[in-house]
């Protein structure tokens, strides 16, 4: 077995310094922190009492609930809806390269943006959505401003965003798919289904592993479309409050920098957890 | 082999750099308190000040500045727009753990600043306010209200001097109330609701009555004015304090109340005649303005109920300044209140002036680009504002949360007893983080 080139650490070094400085030392020092109370002046050890206080309050328990459901929901929709689309522009669709563009463009918009409009889009009282809701005659919930919504709204805001990122990937895996696998499908005189479900999916399963854990490590750390959406607060009554908001809230405002730390900490755990599950199940999925 | 071990010191030598730039700036932290105060400035001197002042605001606050600037030419002062109060609460709790980097002084709440004032880096202002030279000589020789003094207080120390004050009042909307017939402008809660109602009901339930932009202060003052200050002996779910939820909550339910929900304030659904009426800020005065434009004529009146709010920021000076920076500082905040620069301020802005001379003064009564200068006499006779304890900031702040969960299922038709339950919780909690 060969062994490492002494030289590697030196090109290595200034990678291994900055991830050091910026990436480990903040984690370590959040893992200390979460041990201490006090405000950020005046640390002092307390053991497990943040731990405890975040257990037990019900608000860190909404907050966590809220992440884990808007996670669990609007990343395999959003999933499954940019393949749809991704696939129908690559195989019904002439002018490719416009409709992906097209695509594309609220990756490249600022979210902040996109959220101020939609907040008009979903305004209950003038909205565009409702407007149209109303001359179908289905009922129009007021999107915004009723605590019962908050998390359909996120939902519904985070799966339209999530669409460019995804569809422009999943673009460039379908164009790596050799052509000849669909000449000779249509050689042995196979369908339009079975050509989707024997050759596409398979040929994408890596690409879906490396969007979804994207996307599921993005949808825990959800702030700024909730930010922009509900106007700077986490919905009305604080009803779309993520664990984002919640340590940012803890951290900034309220001055508990080792109760927001003790929530970082969990957060982390738990990113941890279902990225660690998701890689299993890929792994089964696709067989390698 | 050279080459890279010549890298490899280049690398720890930059490092090295790197490491000791940033360590050598906490030299200087130990400034002690009997230090004394300079009564001429001689040398350059540079006062940051950390605001939150947008638009009209701010570009006032650049005017008045470059003034002073004219006036004593040693001193510079850099104004840093940090964004919204939010953020500026923020920026502040976050850069308290390195003194260095804190401005010379800031815009503050003084719930903000409990802990800071704790760890005892904030600067008492008292001996400034008594020195001839820099201050006025005594508190009374500054002309500034009792109150708004008061308000800037941190256990009994004055740390801050009131800058930018604002009240809340009521905006009303004078051609519908002529329309609807309607001659008195309600002076008291009861006679709020009265008037909503009718108007709710003779425009057949087109407009809504009237509405309340800040929640906490609605709460507050509701408190206040059944006799209960605001600390954390307040019982959320007894009996006064569900008279004043549901006297709101009732209100939405049968719809002649509302709140402003996402928009934060009522003032655009105001100008789009949505609603007749709304309590809040008197410094948002242009924007109603601006919104409202030839489509009707609107006026403003005291708030009804005893109390209003008296809100709006302090200006705070931090401990580590030197002895010429808190000086050339204080005579900065001198001038920003003083008589002339208020009513500059005051007509400019909406906000109200903080000494009496200024509100007295014809130029300011007698402004007649924004109504509030007219009634403001009568508007501030009982001023009250959230008392400075330990966690009343977070308290005062989670009650917003709290009641927009309520009048939420006020809205809906259902009974607000659970909501008001976890209320109870919630803020309790918040009192004793």
């Amino acid at each position: 077995m060969k062994s490492n080139q002494k030289k590697a650490w030196l090109f290595l070094a200034p990678t291994i310094i900055f991830v050091t400085f910026f990436s480990i030392y903040p984690i370590l020092r959040a893992f200390v922190m979460s041990f201490q109370s006090g405000s950020l002046i005046n640390l002092n050890w307390s053991g497990f009492s943040n731990y405890q206080y975040i257990f037990s309050d019900p608000e860190f328990w909404r907050a966590i609930k809220n992440t884990i459901l808007y996670a669990l929901i609007s990343v395999p929709v959003a999933l499954a809806i940019s393949i749809m689309l991704a696939w129908f522009i690559f195989s019904r669709i002439k002018h490719k390269s416009f409709f992906e563009t097209t695509f594309f463009m609220p990756y490249v918009t600022s979210t902040i943006a996109i959220g101020i409009v939609f907040r008009y889009i979903f305004n209950g009282d003038y909205g565009l959505l409702n407007f149209l809701l109303k001359a179908v005659h289905l009922p129009t919930p007021n999107w915004i401003d009723d605590p019962a919504m908050s998390l359909t709204t996120i939902i519904i805001f985070g799966v339209w965003t999530s669409l460019a990122f995804n569809i422009v990937i999943l673009m460039g895996a379908l164009r790596n798919i050799d052509p000849n696998y669909y000449t000779i499908a249509d050689m042995y005189g196979a369908t339009g289904t079975e050509k989707f479900w024997r050759i596409t999916m398979p040929q994408l399963v890596p690409t879906i592993a490396f969007l979804l854990t994207m996307n599921i490590i993005a949808a825990f750390k959800i702030y700024t479309s909730v930010y922009a959406l509900f106007n700077g607060q986490a919905g009305v009554g604080n009803s779309a409050t993520t664990a984002v908001f919640y340590i940012y809230n803890k951290f900034q405002i309220v001055g508990t920098p080792g109760v927001a730390m003790a929530a970082t900490v969990v957060l982390f755990i738990i990113i941890m957890f279902v990225t660690f599950l998701q890689r299993k199940m890929m792994k089964k999925i696709g067989g390698r | 082999m050279k080459f890279s071990k010549k890298l490899t010191m280049a690398a720890v030598a930059t490092l090295a750099l790197v490491g000791t730039a940033a360590c050598s700036k906490s030299g200087n932290s130990s400034s002690s308190s009997s230090e004394k105060i300079p009564s001429k400035i001689t040398k350059k001197t540079t006062v940051v000040f950390w605001n939150a002042m947008p638009g009209v605001q701010g570009s006032t606050l650049k005017q008045l500045t470059n003034e002073f600037e004219k006036k004593n030419p040693k001193i510079t002062v850099k104004l840093e727009n940090q964004g919204a109060y939010n953020d500026l609460q923020a920026k502040i709790n976050s850069t308290l753990q390195s003194p260095n980097n804190l401005p010379t002084i800031t815009q503050a709440y003084p719930g903000w600043l409990w802990n800071a004032a704790q760890n005892k880096m904030l600067v008492n202002m008292t001996p400034y306010i008594n020195n001839k030279n820099v201050g006025w000589g005594s508190a009374k020789a500054s002309d500034i209200r009792t109150e708004l003094l008061d308000g800037a207080k941190i256990k009994g120390t004055q740390y801050g001097i009131p800058f930018n004050k604002s009240i809340e009042t009521l905006t009303y909307n004078k051609t519908m109330f002529k329309k609807y017939g309607i001659k008195k402008v309600p002076t008291t809660m009861e006679e709020l609701k009265d008037v909503s109602e009718t108007i709710y009901k003779k425009s057949n339930h087109k407009v809504v009555g009237a509405g309340f932009d800040s929640l906490s202060n609605y709460y507050t003052l509701g408190m206040k004015d059944e006799g209960v200050n605001f600390t954390d002996k307040i019982n959320f779910s007894g009996s006064t304090s569900k008279k004043v939820l549901n006297f709101y909550a009732d209100g939405i339910k049968k719809g002649y109340f509302r709140v402003a929900g996402s928009e934060h304030y009522l003032s655009g659904p105001f100008a789009n005649e949505k609603v007749a009426m709304f309590v809040g800020t008197s410094a948002g005065e242009g924007f109603v303005k601006q919104g409202v434009g030839n489509k009707f004529t609107y006026d403003v009146a005291p708030r009804p109920g005893k109390y209003t709010m008296q809100q709006g920021t302090d200006i705070y000076m931090f401990n580590h300044a030197s002895a010429e920076q808190k000086a050339a500082a204080f005579k900065y905040i001198k001038f920003l209140v003083s008589k002339s620069s208020q009513i500059k301020w005051a007509n400019a802005t909406g906000y109200i002036p903080v000494n009496t001379s200024a509100i007295e003064s014809s130029e300011y009564k007698n402004n007649k680009s924004i109504k509030l200068p007219a009634k403001l006499e009568d508007a501030m006779k009982n001023l009250y504002s959230v008392p400075v304890a330990k966690n009343s900031n977070a308290a005062y702040n989670q009650l917003n949360s709290i009641l927009q969960n309520i009048f939420a299922a006020a809205q809906k038709g259902q009974n607000t007893n659970s909501q008001i339950n976890t209320g109870k919780q919630k803020f309790d909690a918040a009192w004793k983080q």
